[in-house]
């Protein structure tokens, strides 16, 4: 052993070690006894953080609630249908952002109609851009099942990407518990929150899609998507569950694209003989109406499917779509 | 007990630093490890039960794997398909596998298996006829599916291709309508068929009990959970005639015994009136008391030893009534053999 290693400690070093201990522990208890949560989890479900969707709608102009173009262009049918709604300056202010919830369901190819048409969606980011000057377009949805897969696949992401928004894929950490005023089944679930809540306006994009469980997969069965958890559960009542997302969610518009409509074998659908072309695009500022118009394009009738009926009663919007006077245009 | 000496004191700080970079270390790689989790746990599989013994060789020549194998049991199938869903589970199904392969040298050309272990031949059988596409083709060049006179139990689309390989129902979905994808889809069925062990020699008797003539062609499905609407109607069959220009439906369903048979078409026949179904005459002797009218169209219901069996939504009585007398004449003989 050398000098150094045999020199012994001072008194001072000895304090200034034995404080520093000290100070040690004495944080680590601290924080120990700040974090601890002497109830624990409680049985069920219980959270701080409740949060509700706020209302995206504009205000409503009676005679330009849904209009219907008929084409097989859906670039073409979509600005005629939004421009006699007044146009996209109507629905999105400059300097406003955007969120964009298309239906991306599944990792399928677009030619299969089972997601929404991504030229369709792309033409809409496009508007809210170029007409509606927005400062920021996302476009989102919860697919569950591999989200970039199925942004991948169904080529939605590359056309929403090109057309300059932000393709945002669902995260653990942008879902939130909200409980629905008035609903039955929506208590206390998480949903896909966060994209939605620093923007001004919400546009949902939907195919026309027969579907084996609601019948029919439209605007309002679009809003499933939202619904994180293990959402399945709600299959047992699904007209309960999608009249109350439709009471959840308060969109500024809607379009509903039944340009190819799945007649069969939705929402899934897997080959081409299950479209059939009907050549036509609804946007409407209410989802009641624009569903129950696409009963038509399906051979259905409003009451084929009870959640119109639901939503109705619950006041968010109205099957009878003709009181609205539909402004119709063709567009060649 | 006496102060430290400097040197141990240094080797200690030293020790203290290693362990606490061990520490560091291990949180690093639970974080690094939280992202490549068992999914057998959650549901999703890495690798597919009834794919696993295939492996890559179900991959079609001048394709590559465009995904892992991932297998959904009946907890989660609903990520795969949605609202789909409760039509395999009330089906019977056991387990899903997917996998995508995707052309080596044109990556538009993909395709999507679906393996949905059904756990019986009926069981696929059923979920395959129930979402047939109307005026689909035929696919009988390898005679895919469970063998069967006249039904091959495989048909294809201009995009897809769909049979039942005793207990599983395959689809293979291709991502555009190119001569070239189908002929790879179709490679992938002949290897599942080659190479997949599935239980071909079950077989579906109540497929010959219908009466040919007039059969149209792949029309046979099977409803096993309430055909017509009617709980009490399991492991019912249905399947299409041509009358003139008109299409009939005829059913069947085998009950335990003639008993049963006989509740069975009672219960029937009390729904049907409870919902506003109202007895017709008829001039036929087998079937009097057995024909209803339901809103403009004909039902008839009847009973043949353990068979219940009938008309379903007939537009026109008589060509009904004609069917009807030769299904009963049909399942009297086949009771008498």
């Amino acid at each position: 052993m050398n000098e150094q290693n045999d020199k012994k400690l001072s008194r001072r070093q000895l304090l200034v070690s034995a404080g520093k201990t000290g100070i040690s522990i004495a944080a680590a208890g601290a924080a120990s006894y700040l974090l601890y949560d002497a109830k624990g989890p409680k049985a069920g479900v219980e959270y701080k953080e409740h949060v509700i969707l706020k209302n995206f709608s504009v205000q409503h102009r009676p005679d330009q609630t849904m209009s219907i173009a008929k084409g097989s262009d859906r670039a073409e049918t979509l600005n005629k249908a939004i421009k006699l709604l007044g146009g996209i300056e109507r629905f999105v202010r400059p300097g406003e952002t955007v969120a964009i919830k298309p239906n991306v369901a599944f990792a399928s190819p677009p030619m299969l109609g089972a997601t929404a048409n991504p030229e369709l969606v792309a033409e809409v980011v496009r508007l809210c851009y170029s007409r509606g000057k927005a400062k920021k377009v996302i476009v989102t949805d919860n697919p569950i099942n591999d989200p970039a897969s199925c942004f991948a696949l169904s080529g939605i992401g590359k056309a929403a990407s090109a057309a300059g928004a932000k393709v945002v894929l669902p995260k653990a950490k942008f879902f939130k518990h909200t409980t629905l005023a008035g609903g039955t089944l929506i208590k206390d679930w998480p949903i896909l929150f966060e994209p939605f809540a620093k923007v001004d306006k919400v546009i949902g994009i939907a195919p026309v899609k027969n579907h084996h469980r609601a019948g029919a997969s439209m605007t309002m069965k679009n809003w499933y998507g939202l619904l994180g958890g293990r959402r399945n559960i709600f299959h047992q009542d699904i007209n309960t569950i999608i009249a109350e997302l439709a009471m959840m969610v308060r969109p500024t518009l809607v379009i509903l694209d039944g340009t190819e409509v799945m007649m069969t074998n939705g929402p899934t659908g897997g080959s081409i003989s299950d479209l059939r072309r009907a050549n036509t695009l609804i946007a409407s500022t209410d989802c009641v109406a624009a569903d129950s118009y696409g009963c038509s394009l399906l051979d259905m009738k409003v009451s084929d499917l009870p959640y119109l009926a639901k939503a109705e009663k619950a006041g968010v919007g109205t099957t009878d779509y003709e009181s609205l006077k539909p402004i119709l245009a063709t567009v060649s | 007990m006496g102060l430290v000496p400097y040197r141990a004191r240094r080797l200690e700080s030293v020790i203290s630093i290693c362990l606490l970079a061990v520490l560091f270390l291990i949180g690093v790689g639970v974080f690094i490890k939280q992202f490549d989790y068992n999914t057998n746990q959650y549901g999703i599989q890495q690798l597919g039960v009834s794919l696993i013994s295939i492996g890559a060789g179900l991959v079609p020549t001048g394709f590559e794997m465009l995904s892992k194998v991932e297998v959904y049991n009946s907890e989660n199938l609903y990520e795969k398909i949605n609202g789909k869903a409760p039509l395999y589970i009330e089906s019977g199904f056991k387990e899903l596998s997917t996998q995508r392969f995707v052309n080596i040298n044109d990556r538009s050309l993909w395709m999507e298996l679906y393996t949905y272990d059904m756990g019986t031949v009926k069981n696929a059988f059923s979920v395959y006829s129930i979402q047939r596409r109307a005026g689909s083709e035929a696919f009988p060049p390898m005679q895919l599916g469970t063998p069967q006179s006249g039904n091959p139990f495989a048909y294809r689309t201009d995009n897809a291709l769909y049979f039942v390989h005793g207990r599983y129902y395959i689809e293979i979905v291709g991502s555009s309508e190119s001569g070239e994808l189908f002929s790879a889809i179709a490679e992938v069925a002949r290897k599942i068929q080659a190479n997949l062990a599935a239980g071909l020699d079950a077989s579906i008797a109540e497929l010959a009990m219908f009466p040919q003539e007039n059969l149209v062609p792949g029309s046979i499905k099977l409803y096993l959970v309430n055909a017509f609407g009617f709980e009490g109607l399991t492991n019912t069959f249905t399947a299409k005639y041509k009358s003139g220009n008109e299409t009939v439906t005829a059913f069947l369903s085998k009950r335990a015994d003639s008993k049963d048979a006989e509740v069975i078409a009672e219960s029937y026949r009390s729904f049907l009136i409870e919902n506003g179904a109202v007895i017709k005459n008829t001039t036929s002797k087998t079937i009097v008391g057995k024909v209803m009218d339901f809103y403009g169209t004909t039902e008839i219901v009847f009973t043949a030893g353990p068979f219940v069996a009938g008309i379903h939504e007939a537009e026109n009585q008589q060509a009904a009534e004609k069917l009807a007398k030769i299904l009963i004449n049909k399942l009297n003989s086949l009771n008498n053999e």
